[in-house]
């Protein structure tokens, strides 16, 4: 059986996403249905970039609290998913945060309807949307209930797009693929060749799995996401250095030198369980049992996981819950 | 319909990316223009996705010979009614206002036809079709259903601000002398599409298939040429040039990869590139000129200008954006709404894909009476150049141009 490995990598999301064919699937003409997974990934970002005025979620942002707004199937299953996360972690994860960031000075995430929030740092009169956001199953629509209400879903896409691009790869006939973003949102797909599954190292200096307490996972239809306050640096209104993780219960951002990785059954609810654990800081009482959480402190590598090469580690360890 | 265009008649024309902006809440008054798109592939889903941001405008029907990508009938959440035969939805649904045809190249002929004796306005993708008989009789056809009725081809650059903006400055002073123009599309793909099942592997893969593409040229090169003739305002008389098979050794006959002149009859010429096994650089033109030349990127474009080039009034509040080359001046599409375009004055691009402001002048020239940005004898000569240049490809031999 001809081994081969098939590269494919996209810009999406304000990262790069990496794809990997291996084994028998690995094979030359398989190439078509990689691309087309990486498509899938695009279509994700277009639709979900809040960057984009024309994209379906600025479209949202800017009705959803004149008229009720219709979405497609997987959108409106994708804000429930999140909601979902939100009412289960005690509202730690949360998809409303964005006027709140504007408050601390990050881009692009002003209100709703286009107010200009001047940032102050001062998120007293914070109160989280997600109760205003009301999805209608009978018309699959949604719409919010106030005004300066804008959705961000940072926080869960790059988790969906890639469950979306390994359905299209299942759905192909795929059985074992290698799927991340941004090294922080990863999915194993059956398992690397000869190997029971695919193995992750967390957090590590850059020198793969060569750090003696690098938590390694093995994936294997499930994901990992790692969540950390790194990446855009602010300062908080006592002139600390700050992340851009916002804690929605305080309104104020999370300021710990954590890292946080969560193993689930898909890359969205292991995206959306890592920002909560990371707020959290300890094992939120709603998460499964059998998913594997880790707090580490965050050594600042510069990824965040990395595929441990085929030929094994050097040295690693299990995490454990 | 005719009782909404007369009251719409009273909206001032003003600059194009603030029109566009304004087409966007369209009609928000309550008159709603129904249309249907044939050919759900990648192309028609990024259409319909396009119309379903503007107001006033709803998807009624969708039509595709594979059943998979439609509805099955009316779809009660989406108001959408699938189709699997376009002959049937231009008959059921006579409460469409207008059509669009994003099926493969080879068969916009029927299906474009149909559309017109249908009563509709069409929106045919570019380019126009796969053999200049089908070209001609598509000519023909729009023609006979009269003024009243528009026919526009996909050629978006010609609905682009930005290219609008460099049309104006290649007309005038700013850009004199051009002395060569240069195109290129890279990318770094198969261009192959895995097919719903095996069967449908070969129609779903109708670019490589070369009993009825085009080839790059055709399919991606006319886009361009049709860019360049319209700056221009004259098209190419001979071709010539080469391809091959450069990565995608995977029992493909077309090229990869193809390097195309294309000369008008007073020596000027247009360097051509295009490929799938390379993505450096991707897509844009290039207007070369004595004293400035234009670099147009279909998000973006910008101005280079020689040193010893006047400055004009506009260029004092443009952005710059410096390049290896030079530095740009970041065109602005005569941006005056300054709050709303400051992505575009800050050299971030666009707002839009050009796929909207193409869709946007269609329905402004229904409702509106605005003129077709691209008729169907302009979009012939520019996919009679593709077609040639891909001729020219596979013959080796330099191919003139009828003058049509």
């Amino acid at each position: 059986m001809q081994e081969g490995l098939l590269r494919f990598a996209t810009v999406a999301m304000g990262t790069r996403f990496e794809l990997v064919l291996a084994g028998p699937d690995g094979q030359e003409r398989m190439r078509p249905v990689g691309e087309a997974a990486i498509e899938e990934i695009q279509l994700w970002h277009r639709r979900l970039n809040r960057f984009a005025p024309d994209s379906l979620i600025s479209r949202i942002n800017r009705t959803a609290s004149l008229r009720p707004v219709p979405l497609d199937a997987r959108t409106f299953e994708l804000i429930a998913a999140a909601l979902a996360v939100h009412g289960k972690s005690g509202g730690v994860f949360d998809i409303t945060v964005s006027p709140l960031m504007a408050t601390f000075g990050l881009p692009g995430s002003g209100s709703a309807r286009g107010g200009t929030e001047r940032p102050n740092g001062d998120a007293s009169d914070w109160c989280s949307g997600a109760d205003a956001v009301l999805l209608d199953a009978q018309d699959r629509s949604i719409r919010f209930l106030r005004p300066d209400i804008a959705l961000d879903l940072g926080g869960i896409a790059k988790g969906h797009a890639i469950d979306c691009a390994a359905a299209l790869l299942r759905e192909h006939g795929v059985s074992s693929a290698f799927l991340h973003g941004g090294t922080s949102s990863v999915l194993g797909m059956g398992s690397a060749p000869g190997l029971a599954g695919w193995r992750v190292a967390i957090g590590g200096d850059g020198d793969c799995g060569g750090g003696g307490d690098v938590p390694v996972m093995e994936l294997r239809d499930n994901a990992l996401a790692v969540a950390r306050v790194a990446g855009r640096r602010l300062e908080g209104p006592d002139g600390e250095e700050c992340g851009h993780v916002m804690d929605p219960r305080t309104g104020e951002p999370v300021r710990t030198r954590l890292l946080a990785a969560v193993v689930a059954p898909s890359a969205r609810l292991a995206d959306a369980w890592a920002t909560a654990l990371l707020v959290l800081g300890e094992r939120p009482a709603a998460m499964p049992e059998d998913w594997t959480a880790v707090v580490l402190p965050d050594k600042r590598g510069t990824a965040a996981a990395e595929m441990v090469p085929e030929h094994g580690t050097r040295n690693g360890s299990h995490g454990s819950a | 319909m005719a009782q909404a265009a007369g009251a719409l008649a009273g909206m001032a024309i003003i600059p194009d990316v603030a029109l566009a902006e304004r087409a966007s809440s369209l009609l928000r008054g309550g008159q709603v223009y129904k249309v249907g798109v044939i050919g759900v592939g990648r192309q028609g889903r990024t259409i319909v996705d396009t119309l379903q941001t503007l107001d006033g405008i709803e998807v009624a029907a969708v039509c595709d010979v594979i059943p998979a990508r439609v509805p099955t009938g009316l779809d009660p959440l989406t108001n959408i009614e699938g189709f699997t035969d376009h002959r049937e939805l231009l008959e059921r649904r006579t409460d469409l206002d207008a059509v669009f045809v994003a099926t493969p190249t080879h068969l916009h002929r029927q299906v474009a036809i149909d559309a017109l004796d249908a009563g509709r306005h069409v929106y045919c993708e570019a380019p126009l079709a796969s053999t200049l008989e089908d070209c001609q009789a598509l000519v023909a056809a729009a023609a006979a259903a009269g003024p009243g009725r528009v026919f526009q081809v996909g050629f978006q650059g010609r609905s682009n601000p930005i290219y609008k903006q460099a049309r104006t400055l290649v007309r005038s002073d700013s850009v004199r002398d051009v002395i060569g123009y240069y195109a290129q599309d890279n990318r770094k793909t198969t261009w192959r599409f895995p097919g719903p099942d095996p069967s449908l592997e070969r129609a779903a893969n109708w670019r490589l298939d070369p009993a009825v593409s085009i080839g790059l040229a055709g399919e991606l090169g006319s886009h361009q040429f049709d860019v360049l003739s319209w700056l221009r305002g004259r098209i190419p008389s001979q071709i010539r040039g080469t391809g091959a098979i450069r990565l995608h050794h995977d029992g493909r006959e077309l090229p990869d990869t193809v390097q195309l002149e294309l000369t008008w009859p007073d020596g000027l010429a247009l360097q051509y590139h295009a490929t799938l096994a390379s993505s450096f650089g991707g897509r844009y033109e290039v207007v070369r000129g004595s004293t400035a030349s234009i670099r147009l990127a279909w998000s973006n474009g910008w101005l280079f200008k020689e040193t010893d080039a006047a400055t004009q009034g506009w260029e004092v509040y443009a952005a710059r954006q410096q390049f290896q080359d030079g530095e740009g001046i970041v065109l602005n599409a005569d941006a005056t709404k300054l709050e709303d375009q400051q992505r575009l004055m800050e050299g971030e691009g666009l707002p839009y894909a050009s796929l909207h402001y193409s869709i946007v002048d269609f329905l402004l020239s229904f409702v509106l009476g605005e003129p077709n940005a691209c008729p169907a004898d302009e979009a012939m000569r520019s996919t009679l150049l593709g077609m040639l240049g891909d001729q020219a490809v596979r013959t080796g031999e330099t191919v003139d141009v009828p003058a049509l």
